[in-house]
């Protein structure tokens, strides 16, 4: 079974935002790093099918140089080879700009399965799974919590709102959005990471024309829109307050 | 689960300018003399390059110039040239210019820099070089053969709060080597490890630390000139307490401030934190900072004692360099060059002991040869004994300083000295009555959340992170803290940690108990060196956790 | 024109779809027609319900093929109807199946998709969509390149399904053909599935606890708060440190992040790590002792006092 796994490269949880002097933008040279974390999951669903099944591990990532990072940690954490869509502004891709940049590099390859995160956890779109399924002709599903193998064929489970789960069937090549906690990971160990650096990474350049579908014009931080309103009176009179504030002006019960 | 095993000629445990430096002169002195190409393995705690980093800093970039000539057009990030040097005395409202600069404060030639990005940058000559990089593995305990050294275990991961394995429990790795390098810089719990077991401090004058706060500040672009450099004494520290600020001017409106407390101050009521943050009140420096917004936290301990402080150097099979062999110029407030030539000096010992097959202590012995050689002692010998001075105060300190530099070294510089948290007084010692009147006032500064933060708050602009389900990494025998340390020091553990690791809590029951937030810890590992009874040891969690320090 | 993507299930209307609708007469403004589409089978009666909003028209496309969802049959028909309409916007509320089928909709019609929005604002004269970036540590304002429509996703919550403006509005079939032979996703009935761990993400309403509990015998009242609140209890670190609760129910960033419809701080200060946990829930009540507590400061709703004395009152208030 050949695999894709496509990976994202995104601030880590620990980063500070800083902006940009136009403030559409944060600075990528000063943040740092890491797998988008539903990605980390499905390369290690990738793996696991692989070892079940054979085959083979790719993991694709689109962006700058910076992206070999994560690249290098899916090689040493046990993916076949990678391919790589480099270029500068592919770091502020959205996620049609990005699933674009992949298609004919991932195209070319033929793979029977693509796994990806439900979403990432920079931009979080939650597009660029069901966007580069449609780009390459195959059939998804999305925010799945386990992954089946039949012949010629997928089972799969897909979360539902509210605690719901269905299974859904569908023929390969597909692709799936893979959730959160599907698996544990593993960690890399120090010949998976020596062995990583013999490992191919096959750069190719994105397909001419791309334009952004999505114009940030501005960013910022979020602004609290209401004031706090602060309720007085004895325990009784204030709970009654907040019961019928909560109630009638925010709804909230 | 089978644990891992890797075998290297050379294995260097620390990935700062130390043990980087090392690698990299070794890859130079394989490609220079060829042969047998030596297999080289940097293990390193933090997630990658430079995330543990934390200094000033000002690079006096002599070693850096030997290590790589053209590291200009390599684009070093050096954050800007030295263009002037202020020292100011500082008293609660005003500030006094000291007339001339002494040597030692004058900057001419060196550079600011972000410690964590120029650790970066290093790291990938050294990748470039082709040597293994292992980012996120923790050395948790050496390798012995008898006495000699065979190399460094790593730590298990997937380790859950009470010891068993969650998730996919991933074994140490034991790796093996001709010979080990120690460069685990300020405190290294390994070099500890081998100082005790080895007894490597039998000859050495017990070492003395600080404990340096740092933040990382954007102000407006025009407040000051990129290159300024400032450097204050005085308020808030009393005349008893060794310390002092640092305020460093980069691009863009970044300010790099920092404050240092000698971690050998008598007051057990002392909290380094709350003296950095009434400093950054100082008109001077609350007017520098004005309009400004904090972007990193951090705290590390730093080596004070200098030569004299060196342990032995060099055992059978390994060799200790950088910060982890107290390498640093207390004076000039430098080390960063220092680690780096140790590293270099090192990397020469250990390429020649492996071509020669021999890595015994007598073999590895030419690393302190090389040490006693070079540039290493002829700038830290003629200081010995300065920080020791300043233990009888500010102006004894001052004067001693000032001799030594003029005599070069011509004083009875060994002084002798005693660890630093032997100093610490119990409260009715230092103030002469009963704790309960004493701790009635709270000393904390009031957070203003613009200039000044609570702890936890700084904790969160460090950027420390640490997986909340694993051993406490933090050994305390905590029966002292629940019996005699209230009544004696008033738990100091409380104030002397910049991260809040450390709280009193009441357990219920009308008593006070310590609770560990070992999560918060940024790794300074002032706990180890300053708690009063010696019952704190650090030890690495789990790999790739701890602070993030982006910029720094 | 702006056309709103209802959402049903088995005869039975999503709620969040009236927030859409909600969010499309912001937009509109007056100035542009809304319409309402619904796919499914046998819809009338959802169509009847949608038809009282003050809308110019309910679109009511009725397929076998729609009975079922599947990500194939809807892309097909909503495609169809949208490419007959030639909206401005398409808006639709972001629910799970929202985000399974409209990006392949927006690749196939080959148009911009935005997103999780949670306000709309103007940028040059243009309509602009606020949405969360960065796991909520920032927002971006979002101008949708390219010919139009535009597709538009909006967060469950943000727009308020009470600001509806209500009307009657005409209900017509419309066509949407789906060609069942393509449809590759073959569906089981849902499930619903023992939890195997609280996941306070999934959560309406949080009550969480801190360190004004003082003892562990004082969670249980925190429970009964919960329970009266219809909601999951979740604490700060401090209490799971303390293992009075379990990790998995720490807020903050040491543990989960969360942006429930209501979230109660009880006794908890607001340090900055519990914060980014929280601050995103849509409504914030404090209750804290200390009237300086920087919780406080992001709180819709504050009360200084005795949590001891608040709590009882309070759950004797939910009570009635």
């Amino acid at each position: 079974m050949k695999i894709a796994v496509c990976i994202k490269q995104v601030p880590t949880r620990e980063w500070q935002p800083r902006l940009n002097d136009t403030k559409t933008w944060i600075r990528e040279q000063e943040a740092s790093y890491e797998m988008n974390e539903p990605d980390a999951y499905a390369l290690e669903e990738g793996l696991r099918l692989r070892e079940k099944h054979g085959g083979e591990v790719v993991v694709c990532s689109a962006g700058p140089a910076r992206v070999q990072q994560v690249i290098r940690e899916a090689l040493a954490r046990g993916a076949d080879r990678a391919l790589h869509v480099e270029d500068d502004a592919l770091g502020a891709a959205d996620a049609f700009t990005a699933a674009q940049a992949l298609v004919p590099a991932m195209k070319e390859e033929g793979f029977d399965l693509i796994l990806t995160g439900l979403q990432s956890d920079d931009q979080g779109h939650a597009q660029f799974g069901p966007v580069l399924a449609e780009k390459l002709g195959v059939p998804h599903s999305t925010i799945i919590m386990e992954v089946v193998v039949e012949s010629g064929s997928l089972k799969v489970k897909r979360e539902l709102e509210g605690g719901w789960f269905q299974y859904v069937t569908m023929p390969t090549p597909a692709l799936l959005t893979i959730q959160s906690g599907i698996n544990q990971l593993r960690y890399a160990t120090l010949k998976g990471i020596m062995a990583a650096k013999k490992k191919e990474i096959k750069k190719v350049t994105p397909p001419a024309g791309l334009a952004s579908r999505l114009k940030v014009v501005a960013l910022y931080a979020p602004q609290k829109s209401k004031q706090t309103v602060m309720i007085g009176g004895a325990a009784a009179e204030a709970a009654h307050e907040l019961v019928r504030r909560l109630r009638e002006e925010a709804r909230a019960l | 689960m089978e644990r891992e095993t890797l075998e290297v000629d050379v294995l260097i445990v620390g990935g700062g300018p130390a043990g980087l430096s090392t690698a990299l002169r070794l890859a130079q002195l394989q490609k220079a003399r060829g042969g047998e190409p030596l297999s080289i393995a940097v293990v390193e705690k933090a997630r990658e390059a430079g995330a543990h980093q934390l200094s000033g800093a000002l690079l006096d970039p002599s070693a850096l110039a030997e290590l790589i000539p053209d590291f200009k057009a390599k684009g070093a990030p050096l954050a800007a040239e030295v263009t002037n040097d202020n020292i100011y005395y500082l008293t609660p409202r005003k500030r006094l210019r000291l007339p001339i600069t002494p040597p030692p404060f004058r900057n001419h030639g060196n550079y600011i820099i972000s410690l964590n990005l120029f650790t970066k940058w290093l790291a990938e000559q050294v990748e470039a070089a082709g040597i293994d990089l292992f980012w996120g593995f923790a050395g948790q305990s050496v390798l012995f053969d008898g006495n000699r050294v065979i190399g460094v275990r790593t730590g298990d991961r997937g380790v859950g709060k009470d010891g068993q394995p969650r998730g996919m429990f991933e074994p140490g790795a034991d790796i093996q080597a001709k010979v080990t390098i120690f460069a685990d810089g300020v405190r290294g719990h390994l070099t500890k490890e081998l100082m005790r077991t080895l007894q490597l401090g039998q000859s050495s004058e017990p070492a003395q630390f600080a404990i340096g706060l740092k933040e990382l500040w954007e102000v407006p672009k025009d407040r000051l000139a990129p290159g300024t450099v400032i450097h204050t004494l005085g308020y808030p520290l009393r005349q008893e307490e060794f310390g002092g600020s640092w305020l460093y001017a980069m691009p863009n409106g970044r300010i790099s401030i920092g404050f240092v407390v000698g971690l050998d101050y008598k007051d057990p009521l002392l909290d380094p934190y709350s003296a950095f943050q009434r400093f950054k009140q100082h008109p001077f420096i609350a007017g520098i900072l004005a309009g400004g917004q904090v972007i990193r936290y951090g705290a590390k301990a730093l080596p004070e004692g200098g030569w004299s402080t060196q342990p032995k150097l060099f055992m059978d099979g390994g060799l200790i360099i950088g910060d982890a062999a107290n390498f640093v110029n207390s004076l000039r407030l430098k080390g960063i060059h220092l680690a780096m030539r140790s590293g270099m000096l090192a990397a020469e010992t250990a390429f020649d002991a492996i071509r020669a097959g021999d890595a015994s202590a007598h073999a590895l012995s030419a690393y302190k040869a090389r040490v006693d050689a070079s540039a290493i002692k002829s700038e830290l010998y003629p200081v010995r004994g300065v920080h020791q001075a300043f233990a009888g105060g500010l102006c004894a300190g001052s004067a001693f300083a000032g001799l030594a530099m003029l005599t070069g070294g011509l004083l009875p510089g060994d002084m002798g000295g005693h660890p630093g948290h032997t100093r610490i007084k119990r409260l009715e010692h230092y103030y002469g009555m009963a704790k309960q009147d004493i701790l009635s006032g709270s000393n904390a500064v009031a957070p203003d959340r613009k200039l000044t933060f609570d702890k936890l708050t700084s904790v969160h602009y460090s950027g420390t992170h640490h997986e909340e389900n694993q051993p406490v990494h933090l050994l305390v025998h905590t029966e002292v803290c629940h019996t005699i340390c209230g009544e004696e020091f008033g738990h100091p553990c409380v104030r002397f940690c910049p991260a809040n690791v450390y709280e009193m809590v009441d357990d219920g029951q009308g008593r006070r108990r310590l609770q560990i937030n070992a999560s918060n810890c940024v790794h300074c590992k002032t706990c180890d060196i300053m708690d009063p009874y010696g019952v704190i040891t650090w030890i690495a969690p789990e790999g790739g956790e701890g602070p993030q320090y982006d910029g720094m | 024109m702006i056309l709103v993507i209802a959402e049903q299930k088995d005869g039975k209307l999503n709620r969040a779809s009236w927030e859409a609708i909600a969010a499309a007469q912001q937009l509109a403004g007056g100035q542009m027609p809304v319409k309402v589409a619904v796919f499914g089978k046998n819809v009338s009666g959802v169509a009847a319900e949608l038809a009282g909003a003050a809308v110019a028209e309910v679109l009511a496309a009725d397929a076998d093929a729609l009975g079922t969802y599947t990500p194939d049959a809807f892309v097909q028909a909503a495609g169809a109807v949208i490419t007959a309409q030639a909206p401005q916007y398409v808006i639709l509320p972001h629910t799970y199946q929202t985000r399974d089928f409209v990006p392949t909709l927006a690749s196939r019609l080959d148009r911009a998709l935005v997103t999780d929005v949670i306000a709309l604002r103007t940028a040059g004269g243009q309509a602009a969509f606020a949405r969360p970036m960065f796991q909520g540590k920032l927002v971006a304002d979002i101008v949708p390149q390219g010919p139009t429509p535009h597709l538009v996703t909006v967060q469950i919550g943000a727009f308020r399904a009470d600001a509806v403006q209500k009307g009657q509005a005409p209900v017509n079939a419309v066509q949407a053909p789906v060609d069942a032979g393509a449809i590759r996703q073959r569906p089981e009935a849902p499930f619903q599935e023992a939890k195997q761990a609280v996941d306070l993400s999934q959560a309406e309403r949080i009550v969480a606890v801190g360190r004004g509990i003082k003892s562990q015998e004082n969670v249980a009242l925190a429970e009964q708060l919960a329970q009266a609140f219809g909601a999951e209890l979740a604490a700060s670190r401090p209490i799971c440190d303390n293992g009075w609760l379990p990790m998995e129910r720490q807020i903050g960033s040491s543990g989960q992040t969360v942006a429930p419809k209501l979230y109660v701080a009880i006794g908890i200060s607001g340090a900055i790590q519990h914060l980014v946990g929280m601050k995103g829930s849509r409504t914030i009540v404090a209750i804290n002792k200390d009237a300086e507590a920087p919780i406080f400061e992001i709180a819709d709703y504050g009360i200084v006092g005795d949590l001891f004395e608040i709590a009882p009152a309070l759950m004797a208030e939910l009570k009635k």
